[in-house]
């Protein structure tokens, strides 16, 4: 049993992560392929606009079209399909929790791969000032209620239809995940009306800060993003959970050095056991990240999984120090 | 019959004590350390012994303590003086009612201890390496003033005036303090007095450091002088319990422990 | 300069005084306990060696010299130099520095700018081409224009006084940068991510070695005793890294071994103390033998001449220049638990998990007379450990051998309460 969790413990994070990340890859954008569906509530985003290739779809697009539904049938019978939608997304959420965004979003590892193609050229990360961090990480919030007001207000015929999905409209996904199958199609302004006209070029602007950015900065769009505001906000009952226990924490800051996210409290929190924050995206490298034994952990319905440890610590910065190459 | 010794070498005095079987004091002895300190130990122990007919082989074990325990090889074990204050202080201090905290003065430290109802310490503090506050200030202050370290107590009380400030807490800087308050025609008295409650002051500041509580116990060499006592209960604003014989307290908490590590071999 | 101890013409360096005082000191060491582990040898020969017969230390390349446990090293073995911690542990040199310093001045400042001024200093590093001294106290602040004013050269490595903010973690970062700027110069090197990383490799091998040292003193009854752990990591002042790291594996594969036997190298019931404060540096290791002598045994450490120093272990995310640089700024600034931060809760939960791991006793507080962040943290340490229960010995120190009998007698006193403690708890 020790031997198995020491190995466990000791595992190349980096390396089971890619190849998580992409087996969860390939099921979401080509599990169509194989007659994989695991239906319309996904709480990642496993793009709905790819037709052909998808395993699933990315809830925030039923949702938005739920809530579009005029209020008299909103408020009426069809309020009910609301809640089961949401009460379908919210149990796939708290079987993984944020974990959705580290291991299974298409987008978000398409943005490590990026990363990857970055460290391999030899080019610097750039990170926010502290300044800039508070203020870009509101903005996820403003998009979650934006792309629930937008489409209450059309239901309400108090704004144009053609707003239609309003945040798949700029949702890089939509863009870039279709390509994967051969899908270009999305790639385009849609001059139908000057609402389409408007949200696409967005959306096609939004795209290519998505590329750009996140060539430079870690998981540059989960800071935006609106899913990760409704996750954390249901974040608490989940059943995978990121723990830290204070006493054990130097404050080496090690944890946030690696962070992605440039998440502070995971190295200066030292009270609060439940330690996951909003931007969270749960890759568990700064649990792979923490020399000091058991100070941060990963369980899974109270059960470790993954725990920090001084060999697995040891072990891994000496992957560093030896390998030339990374695996992806 | 069984007897027990505890022998407490210090700077200035070597000290010695017996109990029988019961742990009962049975006497004491105070003799100078002197400069060949062991073989006045040896002496002052036999004279003890002497003096109330024992013979060396009816005393099972002894256990030494103060600064020379180490290099008195006759023990059978070593205390440190700290340990074996806080014993004796609370055998005799049961006489008194119990006591919790402990104030010593020596020849050349000053301690305060506390310790709880079965006479384990708890705290304790020491002063850092300088003789101020200690037995040693004392006696620099009697030699300057020209009179017998037994008369300061009566000096302390002879005052017409206020006690004088002395601000000095080294011994060599007081000396000159001191002597500057001669020159400027202040009563010895009133010398003594400032002496006293600068001593006193001191002292309280370190008892403050391992919490006053209960019962205070003051002992070692100066706890004989009634003016020092009377500083002390001022400054600290409470009675103090002063044992019979204020120096022997730790050679007798040596002597007591003797006894119960016998027993318990 | 090229006299060797066998010089005809100059005196024997091995009947110096600071070499009488290393060598009263080593034979205390070696000679009143029994059962000194084989592979300690090692490390008692290099310290004869170098402080009783004056061998140069080994370097390759530049010798750089440094003030503190907040210079990187990684960096200046990636410039193919080679660093030397300055910090003196000697009651010689502190004479010497109290001739120029004032006298309430710590002694660990005054004995390192004593051992500078002096002639055939020892350990003995006569070719110094730079000495990086963090700003860490005002003491050793103000050292930098002393050591320039001796004829070296001094680079101030600007530290932030306080660690919290994200401000003075960049600050930090840019302060390490330009000690690499100023390394390249030194050296005529450039800093590539390839002798950086070799470089930290070297580091981090150590700390492993350290680390497994440092959990085999977890052991109860004790395998090993502090008075040795303190050589150990005095050690890494001074030695070459790789021989120093392959000695601490011998050390830990045999008190591995003697773990297995059920060794025990101090008494089953013997006090187990937690030392912090103020550094033991090598000769003046009187405190911890002070401790075991009397019976008790310094399982754990808290001070930077041996846990702070090498305990807390460097991570990069990116093995790139600029993330394995930054990544070096953080380990030295982040996980630092000296008093001279503006706040310092760090340090009080770091002794509170170390007394928990440890299993200790008691804990013994050292503060250099004139260490004022010591002694002014005193109080705050004094509550949270008495909150928990712990006991703690304060114990204002400094270099004289003169106040041996009376912090014998408070360290006995201290050891016979918490014995009193453990029996009473039982």
């Amino acid at each position: 049993m020790k031997r198995i969790r020491d190995a466990i413990n000791g595992v190349d994070l980096r390396r089971f992560r890619f190849w998580l990340q992409l087996f969860f890859f390939v099921l979401l954008v080509y599990g169509g392929y194989l007659a994989v569906n695991l239906g319309q509530y996904l709480p990642t985003f496993s793009c709905g606009f790819n037709d052909a290739g998808r395993g699933g779809i990315c809830y925030l697009l039923p949702l938005q079209h739920q809530l579009a539904m005029s209020w008299r049938t909103l408020f009426g019978w069809a309020g009910l399909m609301v809640v089961q939608g949401f009460l379908f997304f919210a149990l796939w959420f708290f079987v993984l929790n944020k974990g959705w965004c580290g291991y299974v979003c298409p987008l978000g590892t398409i943005q490590d791969w990026i990363t990857s193609l970055r460290t391999r050229l030899g080019i610097r990360y750039s990170r926010y000032t502290e300044g800039q961090f508070r203020r870009l990480t509101l903005i996820k919030y403003l998009l979650l209620a934006l792309m629930i007001l937008i489409p209450l207000g059309i239901g309400g015929a108090l704004l144009p239809h053609d707003m239609g999905t309003p945040f798949c409209d700029i949702c890089p996904g939509r863009m870039i995940i279709p390509m994967f199958t051969g899908d270009f199609s999305q790639l385009t302004i849609d001059f139908s009306t000057k609402t389409t006209t408007v949200m696409t070029a967005l959306g096609l602007l939004v795209t290519g800060l998505f590329l750009g950015g996140a060539f430079f900065k870690k998981r540059f769009f989960c800071f935006f993003c609106p899913m990760s505001a409704l996750h954390y906000l249901l974040s608490k009952p989940a059943l995978l959970r990121l723990k830290k226990d204070g006493a054990k924490c130097t404050r080496c800051g090690d944890c946030y050095r690696v962070c992605d996210m440039e998440i502070r409290e995971i190295a200066d929190e030292v009270k609060d056991p439940r330690i996951m924050q909003d931007d969270c995206i749960m890759c568990l490298k700064c649990v792979a990240t923490c020399p000091e034994p058991g100070a941060l952990k990963a369980t899974f319905a109270g059960i470790t999984l993954f725990e920090s440890t001084e060999q697995g610590f040891i072990k891994r910065m000496n992957q560093g120090h030896n390998d030339e190459q990374h695996p992806h | 019959m069984s007897y027990f010794a505890g022998i407490d070498i210090g700077s200035t005095a070597i000290k010695a004590a017996v109990v029988d079987e019961d742990g009962k004091l049975v006497g004491t002895r105070i003799a100078p350390t002197g400069s060949s300190f062991h073989k006045n130990a040896m002496e002052t122990f036999e004279a003890l012994l002497a003096q109330h007919g024992i013979v060396r082989e009816a005393v099972k074990f002894i256990t030494a303590t103060g600064y020379g325990r180490k290099l008195f090889k006759e023990a059978d074990d070593s205390i440190s003086e700290i340990t074996a204050n806080a014993i004796g202080a609370c055998e005799a201090g049961r006489a008194f009612g119990g006591v919790r905290t402990i104030i010593n003065i020596g020849g050349q430290d000053s301690k305060a201890i506390q310790i709880d109802a079965n006479g384990n310490v708890s705290n304790f503090a020491m002063n850092d390496k300088c003789a101020a506050g200690t037995g040693r200030f004392l006696d620099v202050a009697a030699r300057n003033l020209e009179i017998d370290l037994e008369q300061l107590g009566d000096y302390h009380f002879g005052g017409s005036g206020a006690p004088l400030t002395i601000n000095s807490t080294c011994a060599v800087f007081a000396e000159s303090e001191i002597i500057g308050l001669l020159a400027k025609g202040h009563g010895k008295e009133e010398i003594v007095a400032g002496i006293h409650y600068s001593i006193a002051r001191r002292t309280v500041r370190l008892a403050k450091r391992v919490g006053i509580e209960d019962r205070v116990y003051f002992d070692g060499g100066p706890a004989l002088n009634k003016g020092l006592v009377a500083a002390l209960q001022d400054e600290l604003g409470r009675e103090l319990v002063i044992p019979e014989q204020p120096q022997t307290t730790t050679a007798y908490g040596a002597a007591v422990l003797a006894r119960s590590q016998y027993l318990d071999e | 300069m090229n006299s060797t101890p066998t010089d005809a013409a100059a005196p024997a360096y091995n009947r110096s005084r600071q070499a009488r005082e290393a060598e009263t000191l080593l034979d205390r060491i070696e000679d009143d306990f029994p059962d000194n582990p084989q592979a300690m040898r090692y490390f008692y020969d290099l310290f004869r060696n170098v402080y009783c017969h004056g061998e140069p230390v080994r370097h390759q390349g530049t010798l750089v010299g440094t003030t503190c446990i907040h210079a990187p090293e990684e960096l200046i073995y990636a410039f193919g130099a080679t660093p030397v911690r300055l910090c003196n542990g000697s009651y010689h040199y502190d004479q010497i520095g109290a001739d120029f310093m004032p006298a309430k001045s710590c002694p660990l400042v005054k004995a390192t700018l004593g051992s500078l001024h002096a002639k055939a200093a020892v350990p003995n590093t006569q070719s110094l081409e730079l000495i990086v001294n963090p700003t860490t106290c005002d003491q050793k602040t103000k050292a930098s224009a002393m050591m320039e004013a001796m004829g070296y050269k001094v680079h101030d490595l600007e530290l932030p006084p306080a660690k919290e903010s994200e401000e003075a973690r960049l600050y930090w970062q840019r302060s390490v940068r330009s000690f690499a700027l100023r390394l390249r110069e030194l050296t005529g090197r450039k800093l590539t991510r390839n002798n950086l990383k070799a470089a930290m490799a070297r580091t981090a091998r150590a700390q492993a070695a350290f680390r497994t040292l440092h959990q085999l003193r977890k052991s109860a009854p004790a395998l090993f005793l502090g008075k040795d752990a303190f050589l150990v990591t005095n050690a890494y002042f001074f030695d070459d890294i790789d021989r120093w790291t392959e000695a601490v594996e011998q050390l830990n594969a045999e008190l591995r071994s003697r773990q297995t036997e059920g060794f025990q190298a101090a008494q089953k019931r013997a006090p187990r103390i937690l030392f912090t404060g103020s550094p033991p540096i090598f000769p003046n290791l009187k405190l911890p033998l002070l401790i075991e002598e009397a019976g008790g045994v310094v399982v754990a450490d808290e001070t930077c001449s041996a846990n702070r120093m090498l305990y807390d272990m460097t991570a990069v995310d990116e093995w790139l220049l600029n993330d394995m640089v930054d990544g070096l700024a953080d380990r030295y600034l982040k996980p630092c638990t000296c008093p001279i931060f503006t706040r310092n809760d760090d340090r009080q939960r770091r002794l509170l998990q170390l007394a928990a791991d440890f299993n200790v006793d008691g804990v013994v507080y050292q503060a250099f007379a004139g260490c004022q962040v010591y002694e002014m943290e005193y109080r705050s340490i004094a509550d949270v450990l008495a909150a928990q229960g712990i006991p703690m010995l304060y114990v204002e120190t400094d270099y004289s051998p003169d106040d041996m009998g009376q912090l014998s007698t408070r360290i006995e006193a201290f050891l016979e309460s918490l014995k009193t403690r453990k029996r009473n708890k039982q």
